[in-house]
């Protein structure tokens, strides 16, 4: 025993030795490392557990997003429908105002011109018993009453007008 | 353009200047050296020619502390305990999530032994004995290397004529490896008891339920089964004997080998300084990187096996 050198005061220091490495290791390096990594390995965890939800919550907009596109694109389509609509109405019934003038326009143009027909005919009709009495003055040789005779063949005439209208 | 020939890297008037340097080295030191001086006794300076080295065993005591005598081994014990601890304070006092040069070196080093024990005992029991396994690695490696260093078997102290090593590495002093195993062993034990129980623990070791049940159901199991029985508890004895005996394989394998390479380095520095020692240098840093992970992961495994239930043997027999 001696020869290999064992001693027990030497084994106990090594032991106290040991020991008291063990505690100074534990406090400067085991206890802040293992500390650190497994902070370290907490905080990628949760990164990681972080960036899913972030995932899934852009996986989620998405959905929403293209809900909202295809929405507004039904929107769209239904707001072009209605201005298709519309536009067709408002094309309907201007065709149909526009006829309607058009008709009246004709209308009022057709009294017109049967107006001034019948006025001309007036006219015409005057002269002519003026004419006429004026005539049957020369032959006569007197002077007619004009105003009798004008209403004579005024009256003659009426009715003959009469006849040819009806 | 001349042609700029190298040679491992050095132009060729260099590479033969460092050959005839290396060349002319080997012939001193050979002939400085051991052999060199029984074979042609030519006188060199003091300084160039090494003494035959006189291993011997036990530590020197060089001073004493009370009745204490503080031996050179347990001097440099003190030195890697001040520089274990100094270096992991330096390296973890400001401890950041982003780590530093420094600080990812300390924590490569704990995370290696720290993946090295969950890898062999799980998570739980590896985390238990982590700090045990971890402070033997590095005691026992930090000792090795540092008594590679050049010089550091060589500062003597004392009057002439009774002149000691100031720093001798601890690892060559067979109480340094005693103490080791005994705590190594004291601790497996602890753990042992503690997670499977003393009476489940300590059946391992006296095993007698067998030969009792052989002798109950003597009629059903016959000679053979006693026979067994009596198997079962000398296994159970040798098992306990294979733990005391562990402490001893524990010591004289750190202890030999240690002590080996250091009679292995002064010899061969004796037989001729400088070169030949050179290879002998790169072996001892592996055995003492070898010795280390040994120490440390045969107290892992024995750990691990100490706090498996072996419940597959108990319930074979009942």
């Amino acid at each position: 025993m001696e020869q290999l050198g064992i001693s027990l005061s030497s084994f106990i220091a090594q032991l106290v030795n040991f020991g008291i490495l063990l505690v100074l290791l534990y406090l400067v390096a085991y206890k802040p490392v293992l500390k650190m990594m497994d902070g370290r390995t907490a905080r990628i965890k949760e990164s990681l557990e972080q960036a899913e939800v972030m995932k899934k919550q852009a996986e989620a907009a998405e959905v929403e997003f293209k809900k909202q596109i295809a929405d507004a694109s039904k929107q769209g389509q239904a707001v072009i429908e209605r201005a298709s609509r519309t536009a067709d109405e408002i094309r309907q019934r201007t065709q149909a105002e526009a006829k309607v003038e058009a008709e009246a326009l004709v209308e009022r143009a057709r009294a017109d011109i049967r107006r001034e027909r019948d006025e001309i005919i007036d006219e015409l009709r005057k002269e002519f018993a003026d004419l006429t009495i004026l005539a049957a003055g020369k032959v006569i040789g007197k002077t007619l009453d004009k105003t009798a005779h004008r209403d004579l063949i005024g009256q003659v005439l009426e009715e003959s007008a009469g006849l040819r209208k009806n | 353009m001349p042609e700029n020939k190298k040679v491992m890297g050095m132009s060729k008037p260099v590479f033969i200047a460092v050959l005839l340097g290396i060349l002319a080295l080997t012939i001193v030191s050979f002939l400085a050296g051991g052999i060199g001086q029984a074979l042609f006794g030519i006188e060199f300076p003091e300084w160039l020619v090494v003494h035959q080295p006189e291993p011997h065993l036990p530590p020197s005591a060089i001073f004493h502390i009370g009745g204490l005598a503080v031996t050179n081994t347990m001097f440099t014990a003190w030195i890697s305990i001040a520089l274990l601890t100094g270096l992991f304070w330096a390296a973890t006092r400001r401890m950041k999530l982003v780590p530093g040069r420094f600080q990812a070196a300390a924590e490569s080093v704990i995370g290696y032994l720290y993946d090295f024990c969950t890898d062999i005992a799980g998570e739980k029991n590896g985390r238990k004995f982590f700090p045990l396994v971890a402070t033997i690695f590095l005691f026992v490696i930090t000792n090795a290397l540092m008594n590679l260093i050049p010089g550091y078997n060589s500062i003597l102290i004392g009057e002439a004529g009774h002149q000691t090593h100031l720093l001798r590495g601890a690892n060559t002093d067979v109480n340094f490896p005693l103490a080791l195993a005994v705590i190594s062993f004291v601790m497996v034990e602890y753990w042992g008891l503690k997670s499977v129980g003393v009476f489940h623990y300590l059946g391992k070791f006296f095993n007698f339920g067998p030969f009792i049940h052989s002798i109950r159901h003597f009629r059903k199991e016959g000679v053979m089964g006693v026979f067994n029985g009596l198997i079962a508890i000398f296994i159970g004895l040798i098992e306990l004997m294979a733990e005391f005996i562990r402490i001893i394989s524990f010591t004289f394998r750190l202890f030999g080998n240690m002590t080996g390479g250091e009679i292995l380095l002064v010899s061969m520095l004796f037989l001729m300084p400088f070169l030949l020692a050179l290879p002998f240098y790169g072996l001892e840093l592996l055995v003492g990187f070898i010795q280390a992970l040994i120490f440390a992961g045969l107290t892992l495994v024995f750990a691990h096996i100490a706090v498996t239930p072996h419940t597959g043997e108990a319930s074979e027999h009942h």
